[in-house]
């Protein structure tokens, strides 16, 4: 690892190249993924260094790269497959929660699929509608798999190596707006992991817990510092692992806090933000002062025009912090 | 000479089809049967798409669009097909670089308007520039996933079938589509039902970074036609009268109930895969270079001009008009202002329901609106 401070996208890209170096059983595959080095950069100089039999550039299939990914796990190969953008695994979803996700539990663990499905997720980059989805909730719901979402280089090298190292498929998604806003020194040494189903308290706080994951952790730190400036003290959680859930650090800090404000930018029915506010109103209903509050997208599909509007804006996090701690 | 029949091109040719010669004169097997008057339309249609990248290069450098995927390079082929349909009659299921195609079936307002995100964008401003649709020209709205367009174009064919309609389905699609689970299923569908489409690959032979060998192990596109039941055709994408002729054969053939077609038009992508990509990082500068030499606009000029057709003059006029009305298209785009805020809510479905009833008017509250 370099021991300057690196962006997300590049954390993802040292992570991979280390990986490879480590292990020959691990292969890269997707669109665009040799030559080009992925259409972020995430696999740049991974043909150039491991050659064109582990960095595949595929046919343009989804099924067939999810698919394919998941017949090499079979027979003890560790692939890591791109979808371009998040946008486009919908021709390949078959083949995640027929085969990845379901691979294990229908041959009774005689075979599994140890496939990390990466792929750019959400908005706010001015990419309408086939750019900027968040379909997080569609991997949740699906039995089978374990689906995570980093917030900084160090958590995107750390879950990167827990999904290349594990026993089980990994939804990998990737926040493109914050694939070069942030910079920071990663951890040098090559054990250092963060395990799958670990949440991490990013500001310890008394009055409020702001959970959130991704991109909008941004807007949740804009509107933990505005809350501060007014004498309300935040708690905020990144969650990063969003199945499983890290039910602990949640339901402790709701112990502490008595509020919550859950905030995602994937349409809000039916969403992760849902089961989040739905396991604290089932089980810390006797800690809560106020009414578990969702902060999420529009149920509308990603607009162009109104791309920034659609986004969980720190107006709408501070509206809904506000109303719980006046209720 | 014979005239221009329905079957005057052969399926699974071993040659492309040309018919314009490497010295820029006609070597069909048929008399031109195209008068004066349309041959300079086919060119001012040529000219109209390279000039409107142009003005979107424009566009893209003063922040009044926001994307483009070029369509330099592959003006012959867009216009090849267009010309073959019947305006506003059959209809078109294209994909993301056929802006070109989209002007001529329908109008520079149109498109550019899709392109500035304006207020009069017929799909409410919805999508990233480059996604133009449009029910009045018989244009299905583009989505930019890949493939996403055939099977709908199949279903929209059968539906003209079930409707005893004369009118004819045509999609395009690159060469990468052609991989995709939904363009095989597609391509079997229709020939299983003999639908009346057209199935026309503007193949570039690049899908982004990767190269149609890496995409395909057969030569071509067409010759998978064969497996499908349905005829394909290799065309020179650079000719505009091959990809005119071809289109038109197979369009009428599919009119008569016959049955779909594959045309597989071999184009070159002259700019990057779209703004956002860097091409130097794959492909070589002597590669672009030895394909603009095989220019279809310069190409057709050379043909026009050896048949006195046009001369430097002529051509000067005709840019210099295109450019003024492009630009005045785009100008009444920007006048008409830009989306309104609850456009967000709009059409997600027939009737609002009460859930984005209070989603809007939480935004409203925040934002304000009209
Ligand atoms: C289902 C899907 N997967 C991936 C993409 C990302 N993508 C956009 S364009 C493109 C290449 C398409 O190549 P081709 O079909 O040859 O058309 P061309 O751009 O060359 O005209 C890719 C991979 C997409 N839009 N949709
Ligand atoms: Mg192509």
């Amino acid at each position: 690892m370099p021991s300057e401070p690196i962006t997300l996208i590049k954390a993802i890209m040292h992570t991979l190249d280390q990986e490879m170096a480590r292990n020959p059983n691990v292969i890269v595959l997707g669109e665009d993924v040799g030559r080009r080095g992925g259409v972020f950069l995430g696999t740049q100089g991974l043909l150039e260094r491991y050659g064109p039999e582990r960095v595949i550039d595929m046919p343009l299939a989804e099924g067939a790269i999810v698919g394919a990914a998941v017949g090499m796990a079979s027979q003890g190969l560790r692939p890591v497959a791109e979808i371009q953008f998040a946008d486009y695994v919908y021709p390949g979803f078959d083949q995640i929660t027929t085969q990845m996700a379901k691979l294990r539990y229908r041959s009774g663990g005689q075979f599994s699929a140890p496939v990390t499905l990466r792929m750019p997720t959400g908005g706010g980059v001015g990419g309408g509608q086939h750019h900027s989805q968040s379909p997080e909730a569609l991997f949740v719901h699906t039995a089978g798999l374990q689906t995570v979402m980093p917030s900084t280089p160090t958590d995107a090298v750390g879950l990167l190596r827990s999904a290349m190292r594990g026993a089980d498929p990994v939804i990998f998604l990737e926040p493109k707006r914050l694939y070069r806003s942030v910079k920071e020194v990663v951890p040098a040494e090559f054990d250092f992991t963060v395990p799958i189903g670990k949440a991490m308290v990013r500001r310890i706080g008394a009055d409020v817990t702001l959970i959130s994951y991704g991109a909008c952790m941004l807007e949740v730190a804009r509107a933990a510092d505005e809350m501060a400036r007014a004498g309300v003290s935040a708690e905020v959680i990144d969650l990063r692992s969003l199945l499983p859930w890290d039910r602990d650090t949640v339901f402790e800090s709701i112990t502490k806090t008595g509020r919550a404000v859950i905030v995602a930018e994937a349409p809000g029915k039916a969403s992760v933000a849902s089961e989040i506010a739905a396991s604290i109103a089932e089980s810390c209903l006797d800690r809560l002062r106020a009414p578990p509050m969702r902060v999420t997208g529009f149920d509308t599909p990603y607009p162009y025009a109104q791309d920034k509007l659609y986004l969980p804006s720190v107006t709408r996090i501070l509206n809904a912090a506000k109303y719980a701690i006046d209720y | 000479m014979a005239t221009w029949q329905d079957d005057s091109f052969e399926a699974f040719s071993e040659q492309s089809i040309s018919l314009i010669d490497a010295s820029d004169r006609w070597c069909g097997a048929f008399d031109l049967d195209l008068d004066d008057s349309t041959l300079i339309g086919f060119y001012e249609d040529l000219l109209r798409m390279r000039l409107l990248d142009e003005r979107l290069n424009t566009l893209l450098r003063t922040g009044k669009t926001s994307f483009l995927a070029p369509c330099s390079g592959h003006e012959a082929a867009q216009t090849g097909i267009g010309r073959a349909m019947r305006r506003h009659h059959d209809w078109l299921f294209p994909y993301y670089r056929d802006q070109g195609l989209a002007v001529l079936l329908s109008s520079a307002d149109e498109v550019l308007a899709q392109f500035q995100a304006s207020c009069s964008d017929r799909n409410k401003a919805r999508q990233m520039p480059g996604h133009p649709g449009s029910d009045q020209a018989h244009i299905f709205t583009v989505a930019s996933s890949i493939a996403a367009q055939i099977p709908p174009a199949v279903g929209a064919a059968m539906a003209k079938q079930i409707q005893r309609s004369d009118e004819v389905v045509v999609t395009t699609f690159g060469d990468g589509a052609t991989s995709e689970g939904d363009w095989h299923t597609a391509m079997n569908l229709a020939a299983v039902r003999k639908a009346p489409i057209v199935f026309a690959c503007e193949n570039n032979g690049y899908a982004i970074s990767v190269r149609l060998a890496a995409q395909t192990a057969t030569a071509t596109i067409a010759e998978k036609a064969r497996a499908y039941g349905m005829p394909g055709y290799r065309v020179d994408g650079m000719d505009v009268l091959a990809c005119h002729y071809v289109m038109k054969q197979v369009i009428e053939r599919a009119r008569r109930g016959e049955g779909p077609a594959l045309v597989d038009m071999a184009v070159y992508r002259y700019g990057p895969h779209s703004s956002s990509d860097d091409d130097s990082v794959y492909r070589e500068a002597d590669e672009v270079a030895a394909w603009k030499k095989r220019d279809p606009i310069d190409r057709f000029y050379r043909f026009l001009a050896a048949r006195e057709l046009i001369d430097e003059g002529a051509d000067k006029a005709l840019r210099d008009r295109i450019k003024g009305e492009l630009a005045a298209a785009s100008e009444r785009a920007g006048a008409a202002g830009t989306a309104p805020v609850e456009w967000l809510f709009d059409d997600v479905l027939a009737e609002l329901p009460w859930h984005l009833v209070d989603q809007r008017e939480l935004l409203l509250g925040e934002v304000g609106g009209s």
